[in-house]
């Protein structure tokens, strides 16, 4: 599980742009959204991709990552119960 | 506003109708242009859409074309519209010539709808290099215009869903600066699987029709099409002897400041906009009777727009429709072919109802949704918001005023 | 018309006003280095080549005007280019070339319109006035001096920050970008083809 985070925050960190942000930056329970990294609503689309791309999971309604994206570890855990890749 | 800039000429082609005509028959008898896709050779069947119901071969061959040359959809119903417009003003090649007319188009796509589907062939053997060559903005708008010919200044305008709206407007800065007393504006745009796509990687498309201000509504319908009015200034327009259809009277441009691509809780750059074009035309919100919305049936357009209009009109609120339920959101060309829908609604004196609403929604405003006709359209508002936050807004009024 | 401040920004120099900005970097790097002289605004690094164009040109251009940052509608924003978002299309188009690798990106896909520029400036700098991107054939002094001349036409617009703004990929573009202003200033150069003209020529 550990692993899947790091990997999950450098990937964040990728495809996010976020250039002066480091893995350990990120808190595991910090919420993603509004306040910390102040991830905005085409962050959440590009992280609708990633979950595809790199996990095989499909997500139809945008709305569906108010959850699931709360924090890094949220996201995992969403990940490791549902990922096809 | 120094000297009235009048509008004398009109010309359209969308999902509804390839002249004012047709247009006005659907919108009268309420039929949507919005139907399964059937032009465009893409693999995303599951969204409806409002096309041009006729192939670019069609097309070609109603213009006189032949068929082996190359051209874009975007520049074909380009052609299309002008020539309605430049027909009605009664502008032929020589009068054109004579009188220093400019052309002012908007698109964003240009001809990518060539260009996405020969890329492979150029990369493989360089063949289709023509549809390379028509691929960007400009050339597609001198398309349009050396068809005809005659024209002075050619330019293409590029802001988004703006872009028509944006054209009409520097065509009557032009004229108000005393460059040209006659400019002819709008917008063409066709759909494009680029596009297409990238509506639906911001998951912005309902896979339903839409329903615009509807409390159920879940997205937009992409739409293609071109319209062109012909701007004059009103001492050009008497020396020549045509009668107007109505008159620009005022128009706004303004930055929402907030978003790349999602409009401000209060609407603030529509909101502006608007009063801008009212202060321009020296009127008051009540004078206003009918808006037609950007309305794309978006979540958050509906409820920015409905926040700008209830700031600047509070109780005296005007009638209110999306012909975007007809249309589809015809994005670069938007602002023109629903200001000729405007100009058609004034001269008819109806309000275009706004399709598919059924559900009230709190943050919204209530849109036309029954026929309301026999009504005196004195002054109009024509709203286009386009991503960049660029709010524009168009008013139109009554000739006879 | 004047101009009250002018800006060339190339993938090779920089110059404000005249004065030329010695830099060692060029192209995409050269755009990240003067980023992180001020380093504040990490949106930046979500932007593509031309929005970062025009954002870097005109926080070169604006960096000490007095009262900035305080919201106005009377100041326009109107950049002339080419290529508009070509590069950025380009990059768009990768998304979505392989069939079987198909994964549109959202983030690029906004800024396939080469407006957002206006956009992100307006955002920044809290500009509530006119917006306009237009698409011309060739970088033209008189086309530019015109269009820019025109939105003066707006009575509510007093000044306009715009120009030149051209980006064919990430590593080449090329900016001319002015403070125009409506008043009249002894001192400053006049707004007009020949003005802008020599400064193209001469930097």
């Amino acid at each position: 599980m550990d692993d899947l985070i790091l990997e999950l925050k450098k990937q964040i960190i990728e495809v996010l742009n976020l250039e002066d942000v480091k893995p350990e930056d990120i808190d595991d329970d910090a919420p993603l959204f509004g306040e910390g990294l102040g991830l905005d609503s085409i962050d959440a689309l590009e992280l609708i991709v990633l979950m595809e791309k790199n996990y095989g999971i499909k997500l139809k309604d945008p709305n569906q990552g108010k959850e699931i994206f709360k924090s890094v570890k949220v996201m995992a855990d969403y990940i490791k119960n549902n990922r096809t890749k | 506003m120094s000297e009235p800039i009048l509008i004398t000429g009109a010309g359209i082609v969308c999902a509804i109708g390839l002249d004012k005509t047709e247009v006005l028959h659907a919108l009268l008898s309420e039929q949507t242009g919005i139907k399964p896709l059937k032009y465009l050779k893409t693999t995303h069947k599951e969204f409806p859409v409002g096309e041009v119901k006729l192939s670019d071969e069609e097309m070609a061959t109603k213009l006189g074309i032949a068929s082996d040359a190359p051209t874009t959809r975007t520049s074909l119903m380009g052609m299309m519209a002008l020539e309605e417009a430049l027909t009605e003003a009664r502008l032929n090649r020589h009068d054109r010539e004579s009188n220093n007319v400019a052309f002012v188009s908007g698109t964003t796509v240009g001809g990518m709808d060539k260009s996405e589907q020969y890329y492979n062939d150029f990369l493989a053997n360089d063949s289709r290099n023509a549809y390379i060559a028509t691929h960007d903005c400009g050339s597609c708008t001198e398309m349009i215009a050396d068809h005809f010919g005659g024209f002075s200044v050619i330019t293409s305008i590029s802001t988004a869903c703006s872009s028509a709206a944006n054209a009409i407007i520097t065509g009557a800065n032009m004229i108000q600066a005393g460059i040209t007393d006659m400019v002819v504006a709008g917008g063409s745009e066709c759909i494009t699987k680029f596009h297409l796509n990238g509506f639906n990687s911001l998951m912005i498309l309902d896979q339903n029709n839409c329903r615009p201000f509807d409390a159920t509504r879940a997205g937009l319908n992409l739409g293609e099409g071109a319209a062109y009015i012909v701007l004059e200034s009103a001492s050009s327009a008497a020396k020549r002897g045509v009668r107007p259809l109505a008159t620009l009277s005022g128009y706004g441009n303004a930055c929402d400041a907030y978003h790349q691509t999602a409009s401000s809780p209060d609407g603030e750059g529509a909101f502006r906009a608007m009063e801008e074009a009212l202060a321009m035309a020296s009127l008051q919100p009540d004078n206003i009777q009918y808006i037609n919305a950007h309305g794309t049936g978006t979540p958050n357009n509906d409820q920015s727009e409905s926040a700008a209009m209830r700031r600047l009109f509070g109780n005296a609120m005007p009638f209110v429709s999306s012909t975007k339920s007809f249309t589809g959101h015809t994005t670069s060309a938007s602002g023109s072919i629903e200001t000729v829908i405007c100009l058609l609604a004034m001269k008819h004196r109806f309000c275009p109802v706004n399709l598919n609403w059924q559900n009230a929604d709190d943050e919204c405003v209530v849109p036309v949704h029954q026929k309301l006709s026999d009504i005196a359209l004195h002054h109009v508002l024509c709203n286009s918001f386009g991503f960049g936050g660029n709010d524009s807004s168009l008013l139109l009024s009554d000739i006879n005023l | 018309m004047i101009i009250r401040r002018w800006i060339k920004l190339t993938d090779t120099s920089v110059s404000l006003n005249g004065k030329k900005i010695e830099t060692e970097s060029c192209g995409h790097a050269l755009l990240t280095h003067l980023y992180r002289e001020r380093n504040d605004y990490p949106k930046f690094f979500k932007m593509d080549a031309l929005s970062k164009l025009g954002f870097i040109a005109t926080e070169l251009l604006l960096h000490d005007e007095s009262q900035r940052f305080q919201p106005r509608g009377d100041r326009a924003v109107i950049f002339i280019g080419k290529s508009g978002s070509l590069a950025d299309d380009t990059n768009y188009q990768k998304t979505i070339a392989d069939k079987d690798n198909y994964f549109p990106s959202p983030s690029v896909f906004v800024y396939t319109l080469p407006n957002i520029v206006t956009g992100e400036v307006a955002i920044r700098n809290k500009y509530y006035g006119e917006t306009c991107f237009h698409v011309i054939d060739e970088l033209r002094a008189d086309k530019i001096a015109d269009i820019i001349s025109d939105a003066f036409q707006d009575a509510d617009t007093t000044s306009v920050v715009g120009g030149w703004l051209e980006c064919s990929d990430e590593e080449h573009f090329e900016a001319y970008l002015f403070i125009v202003e409506a008043s009249a200033d002894g001192q400053a150069p006049e707004w007009n083809k020949d003005t802008i003209r020599e400064i193209i020529n001469n930097n």
